[in-house]
């Protein structure tokens, strides 16, 4: 609107006409434009409310930072149980509860060495020791069922292979209560040597002529780096890399490879070695994951990496520096499994077949030696072995291949590399041996493919991982949705967090009571759930309402409506101070 | 004595040996086998048909186990996941030329598939989860070869034929996808189910630029499986795939012409693939390589033969004929096949075997064929042939018209017809998407252009209408036509649907495809039948020889629908806000009015004559033309000013437009 000015008039000479008036000046105008600017005003979070994005059951965002601080500030941490039975030591030189403390003592000493992993033993470890001599029989602690005297009715001939003994001791320490006792039975002999053994179940044992502290030492180190962290070296796999898929289920994929069948076909009996080597170590496995295992052999599949002639050592030569480029990936078509639906992992377990001319093809470590195995791994990937035919030297230069069979003596050997593959794979040692800062001890290996208590150990570690990751899943998962307000958040997806809390919470419970197979399970349904409510089809659906998408829509009403309503009030009130003005200069005179 | 007794010692070992030996053999007829073979068969129009059939079988699970050497893994296990009993799929590109490249033969009934994706399955699985098994399926497939077959998961899309395409009732489910592209992304994962990929053996010709330079290629992938049957003696699982192109051979330059007429184009194996097949895929168990001439090429090369030279019948069969005046092939066929069971002719198509076993890197096998002469024929033609049409204009309503034709020779038709009392029976199955709605009640038969009371060709119709958003309208039909019948058409109306604006798929104003229909006729059976007994080993010949009703797909129809201008809502949205700001502005305005105030001014400004901005204005125009201010007495001085007032607003808005443009590009 125009500004507003009076037609001059020459009636009053005093009275500015311009500059003055009469009357008040009227603020109905003012109030009303007022009025309309402080609805729209008061009415703006009605409507942010009215076009909100409505979630009926958001994610507990506070309990999922609670849980993911709770994980990564403290890992969890078992009770174990462990007992250290001596036999024939000297009963007067210690009582049963000095032992226990100066175990407990050099325990904590090795624990202390590396720091407390995610799935181990809580640092207040018990250990109830008994003292078996010819004489007497004493123990500390309540629950101790060791048969005093038992060991004497069998000599420690020579003559005893560790796996006999193992099953004596293992009918020895027999408790049918169901508790997880880790056992270590050091036996005072008159032979030399000291030999210490790992069994297949619970329980080790030292024998020979050792004393108290050595003995004491050892046990500790057998509780502490053995049954505790299984084993493990710094070096190896280790981490969070377990090859576990979130749903527990692991596919074992064989694949023979034949790199060029217009040498040699060789063929493989899988079904046998399916039926005799493999169920057990699928039984074994059952408690930590659920194994299914497929094979099949490919034809034409080359390596990528180059290998060399070796005069000296008579055969092509690959090293560890080309094992990156060894598998290649355009021609190994390895698939994917349609079984391993989702969440499943796969683990590809390949035998290769040279052809003639690489033929015999060996792995050359870094120190100039020929692996023994002359196979690799790839962790979270799997295993590769290269297996040399026998015919490989003799010049065959025949027009139409020859098929053969790995014979099953061949197989058996590729499996147990095979075995060893996957017990690297889940981070155990393969070679059976622990070498500790008191002497070496020998694992004995099951023909199970895994001892009970390298079991414990990873299911241990398995629902500790799941956890974590479950932790983080979520964690990531409620960052997403509250930095997208906008995005639409299914009520399954607040209920599978939920349900995904709880059995986190369950597996911590759990795990403070040792009861290892349920919060394996509990962690394993924890990730899972969790994992679901992240790749939520609905999650990955581009139907979340972007604010530039709001702001297109109610713009075109809103920005010309306010444009009027603010000009309306600035203009009312630029004329109200005017006017007031105006009436103030005309009241001063 | 003791000399000979050694040597009796001797054959007895050799004979126990082979004993062993053939017992080792008849054990190995349990085992895995992959067979390959290529058929070539030079087309009427001067092309080339090249059709790859690979076959991999596997004995029941119950006898051999999960574990297989040959036979794809991923197949295997889609079988068990989903308890598929039959299953094929196609992508096709290009369309089958059924009257130039013949519509009555085995390798047109089975391997001429409608363009895009077909997929069918039947399963053995309770009828309620049929569905949800073919979701899954699509699903998987999907994934395996790399196509949008996970589009087939709507039921929108997908059809349960009752009896017209294969008598399965309820298990069987069909779906297509006309407009998927088929290129090398779905090859490969279709070449990693072979053994040997397209490393060696007759799938090393498979040159990607060649095959897809043809005039039609079709890849399909069908299998059997009887693993869940009840019944005990099963035969495991069959995997057949096949590859059929239609390549032009290269002609180098003009046509060679021989007496007036055009010769037809030689052409080798390196000319037509630009490769050689390097001997055999070393775990297959035969690799052949046959040169079909048909049954109608074999009587005009009989022809030719007696004008050009004197001489006795069954010459294309003699001992040296590929040195023939009227043809020359590069290699002396292994064997020669010749069709027997052809009452009706006396010629009969021949075939010729080439195994390429004996080949290898430093010697390729290149099979050549070379006209001498000029030779003309046609093919052999489905009884009827069959297209349909769209009629009708606009966007609201048409019709779909089939119309059947009677094909030129007339001889095949009087023979399907004496069997069958002067009728012939067409089975005719297609399925319409539920936008297009088909009204049943409209269908019109006409024979020899006259329009004939519905029932009466009609023995019998099965119709499920479609249903918005949930099926397709499926219609299969049997209908028998009098024999001598020369043209017939059926024809549909349709109202043109509406689609919800988030329905249209992409570049909507292409049209929408209509699948083809599948045009059957059961009375005529489309084989091969060989003399000799033992080649039913081969899956190749086996495949020719396997009786199957001759088929044809019409075309796609494309359908154009109404198109909404898809920016629309928002327009809306705009122009009604528009509006609203309008209103609520003058609203308020007007309440804000003074109207005695207005009065006044209006007053003044008659009384003051030129406002001040106007003023303003001359003086600054009068300092830009450097005249001097005159004082604008006149009444005539007061239009231009307007004037000038006019042009400088336009200027000032202009100028805003430019700045505008300048900053915000």
């Amino acid at each position: 609107m125009a500004e507003i000015s009076e037609a001059p008039s020459t009636l009053d000479p005093d009275f500015d006409q311009e500059n003055m008036r009469k009357s008040k000046p009227g603020l109905k105008r003012l109030t009303l434009s007022l009025a309309v600017l402080f609805s729209f005003l008061l009415g703006l979070p009605f409507l942010l409310k009215s076009i909100e994005i409505y979630r009926s059951s958001p994610p507990p965002f506070r309990e999922i930072d609670d849980l993911s601080t709770a994980i990564e500030s403290s890992p969890i941490l078992f009770p174990c149980h462990f007992r250290a039975v001596f036999v024939n030591f000297d009963p007067n030189s210690y009582t049963a509860d000095q032992l226990s403390i100066s175990v407990q003592a050099h325990m904590a000493k090795f624990a202390a060495k590396n720091s407390p992993a995610c799935g181990t033993c809580a640092s207040n470890v018990t250990v109830s020791v008994t003292l078996d001599s010819n004489s007497n029989c004493i123990s500390n602690g309540n629950n101790v069922d060791w048969k005093c005297g038992a060991l004497n009715e069998f000599k420690f001939a020579e003559k005893h292979e560790d796996g006999l003994l193992d099953e004596d001791f293992a009918s020895l320490l027999d408790n049918n209560s169901g508790a997880k006792v880790y056992t270590v039975v050091a036996v005072k002999t008159e032979q030399e040597e000291v030999r210490a053994v790992v069994g297949k179940y619970r329980h080790a044992w030292i024998m020979g002529r050792i004393f108290e502290e050595e003995a004491i030492e050892k046990i500790a180190e057998i509780f502490v780096n053995v049954f505790m962290n299984g084993g493990k070296e710094e070096g190896l796999i280790h981490g969070e890399f377990m090859p576990l898929g979130a749903d527990g289920r692991i596919v074992l994929s064989f694949n023979l490879l034949n790199a060029d069948p217009h040498n040699w076909i060789y063929d493989w009996d899988f079904q046998e070695i399916d039926e005799n080597l493999l169920s057990p170590v699928i039984d074994a496995l059952k408690p930590l994951a659920d194994v299914s295992v497929e094979s099949q052999v490919l034809y034409h599949t080359p390596k990528s990496s180059f290998s060399f002639w070796d005069d000296r050592l008579d055969s092509y030569i690959f090293s560890t520096k080309d094992l990156p480029f060894f598998v290649n990936s355009n021609e190994w078509h390895l698939d994917t499994s349609v079984a391993a639906g989702g969440l499943s992992k796969i683990l590809q377990f390949v035998v290769y077949v040279p052809s003639a001319k690489e033929c015999p093809l060996q792995l050359q470590l870094p120190n100039g030696e020929i692996s023994t195995t002359n196979g690799f791994i790839s962790p979270m990937w799997g295993g590769i072995v290269v297996w040399n035919p026998s015919a490989c030297l003799t010049d065959s230069k025949i027009k139409h291949p020859l098929r053969y069979k790995i014979s099953s003596e061949d197989s058996r050997k590729l499996f147990e590399v095979f075995m060893g593959q996957l017990r690297q794979l889940f981070g155990l040692k393969s070679d059976g041996l622990f070498v500790g800062a008191s002497g070496t001890s020998i694992l004995l290996a099951s023909e199970r493919g895994f001892s009970e208590w390298e079991l414990d150990v990873l299911s241990r570690q398995h629902s500790c991982f799941n956890l974590l990751q479950c932790g983080t899943t979520l964690g990531s998962l409620s960052r997403l949705v509250q930095s997208l307000p906008r995005m639409i958040i299914m009520d399954d997806i607040g209920k599978q967090v939920k349900y995904s809390l709880e059995a986190a919470r369950l597996t911590l419970s759990n795990a403070l009571l040792g009861i290892y197979d349920a919060s394996a399970e509990s962690s394993r349904q924890a990730r899972l759930l969790a994992e679901d409510a992240f790749y939520h089809p609905s999650m990955m659906s581009v139907s979340y309402y972007s604010f530039e998408h709001c702001f297109a829509v109610y713009s075109p009403f809103f920005l010309p409506v306010s444009l009027h309503v603010l000009l309306a009030v600035l203009r009312e009130w630029k004329r109200y101070k005017q006017e007031s003005k105006k009436y103030y200069a005309w009241k001063a005179k | 004595m003791g000399i000979w007794g050694s040597l009796f010692l001797l054959f007895l070992i050799l004979i126990s040996a082979y004993q062993s030996f053939a017992k080792e053999g008849s054990a190995e007829e349990l085992n895995e086998e992959f067979t390959e073979g290529l058929l070539l068969r030079p087309l009427a129009d001067r092309k080339v048909l090249a059709h790859f059939h690979f076959q991999s079988s596997v004995p029941p699970t119950r006898t051999y186990g999960r574990h297989h050497h040959l036979f794809p893994k991923s197949i295997y296990q889609l079988i068990k996941k989903f308890r598929v009993r039959e299953m094929e799929l196609s992508f096709t590109q290009g369309r089958w030329n059924y009257e130039r490249w013949g519509g009555y033969d085995p390798i047109s009934s089975s391997n001429a598939k409608p363009p895009g994706v077909e997929l069918w399955a039947i399963f053995d699985v309770p009828l309620d989860q049929v569905d949800a098994s073919w979701k899954n399926l699509t699903h998987a497939l999907s994934g395996l070869f790399c196509a949008s077959i996970n589009f087939l998961e709507h039921s929108t899309s997908y059809s349960a034929p009752q009896w017209s395409f294969r008598s399965f009732t309820g298990k069987l489910r069909y779906g297509t996808l006309p407009r998927e592209a088929v290129c090398t992304e779905n090859l490969t994962p279709w070449l990693k189910l072979l053994p040997c990929r397209d490393k060696a053996g007759i799938s090393a010709l498979m040159d990607r630029p060649s095959i897809y330079r043809g005039y039609y290629h079709s890849q399909r992938l069908h299998f059997t499986s009887d693993e869940y049957d009840t019944a005990k003696s099963n035969s495991g699982i069959m995997l057949e795939q096949t590859l059929t192109v239609v390549l032009q051979p290269n002609t180098l330059g003009a046509r060679a012409m021989v007496s007036g007429k055009t010769l037809q184009p030689s052409w080798s194996l390196s000319s037509l693939f630009g490769r050689k097949v390097h001997g055999k895929c070393s775990v297959s168990k035969s690799s052949n390589v046959y040169v079909q001439f048909e049954q109608n090429l074999v009587s005009e090369l009989k022809e030719v033969w007696k004008e050009s030279e004197e001489s006795e019948r069954g010459i294309l069969t003699h001992n040296n004929f590929w040195t023939n005046p009227i043809f020359e092939m590069s290699a002396s066929p292994h064997r020669i096949v010749k069709e027997v069971g052809n009452l009706q002719q006396e010629d009969s198509s021949i075939l010729y075997e080439f195994s390429v076993e004996d080949f290898n890197d430093s010697e390729p096998f290149d099979l050549g064929l070379k006209w001498k002469l000029p030779v003309a024929w046609s093919c052999q033609q489905a009884p009827l042939r069959a297209s349909r049409f769209l009629m009708g204009s606009g966007n609201e309503r048409g019709a779909i018209a089939i119309s059947l034709k009677s094909s030129r020779n007339n001889n095949t038709q009087r023979v399907g017809c004496s069997e069958n009392g002067s009728q012939l029976r067409i089975d005719i199955f297609q399925v319409v998407p539920w936008y297009v709605k088909v009204y049943y009640h409209t269908l019109k038969v006409f024979v020899d252009g006259e329009l004939q009371s519905t029932m009466e060709n009609i023995e019998k119709m099965h119709i499920s209408s479609s249903e918005d958003k949930v099926s397709p309208g499926v219609m299969e039909m049997i209908l028998r036509l009098p024999c001598g019948v020369k043209t017939a058409a059926l024809t549909l109306e349709f109202d043109k649907g509406f689609l919800h604006i988030d329905e249209y798929p992409p570049d909507a104003n292409q049209g929408f495809d209509i699948p083809s229909a599948v045009v059957s006729f059961t009375d005529f059976q489309a084989s091969i039948g060989f003399e000799d007994n033992f080649l039913n080993k081969l899956p190749i010949l086996n495949e020719l020889q396997e009786r199957k009703h001759v088929i044809c797909y019409t075309e796609v129809l494309l359908v154009p629908l109404t198109t909404p201008d898809f920016s629309m809502p928002y327009n809306v949205i705009t122009i009604t806000c528009t509006v609203f700001a309008l209103y609520f502005g003058s609203l308020l305005n007007a309440l804000r009015r003074r109207v005695g105030e207005e009065e006044r001014l209006l007053k003044s400004k008659a009384a003051k004559k030129r406002g001040p901005l106007t003023s303003i204005l001359s003086k600054l125009f009068a300092k830009l033309t450097g005249r001097p201010i005159k004082p604008p007495e006149t009444q005539s001085a007061s239009p231009s000013s307007i004037n000038y007032k006019v042009i400088v607003k336009v200027i000032l808005v202009a100028g805003m437009a430019v700045g505008w443009q300048y900053y915000f590009r």
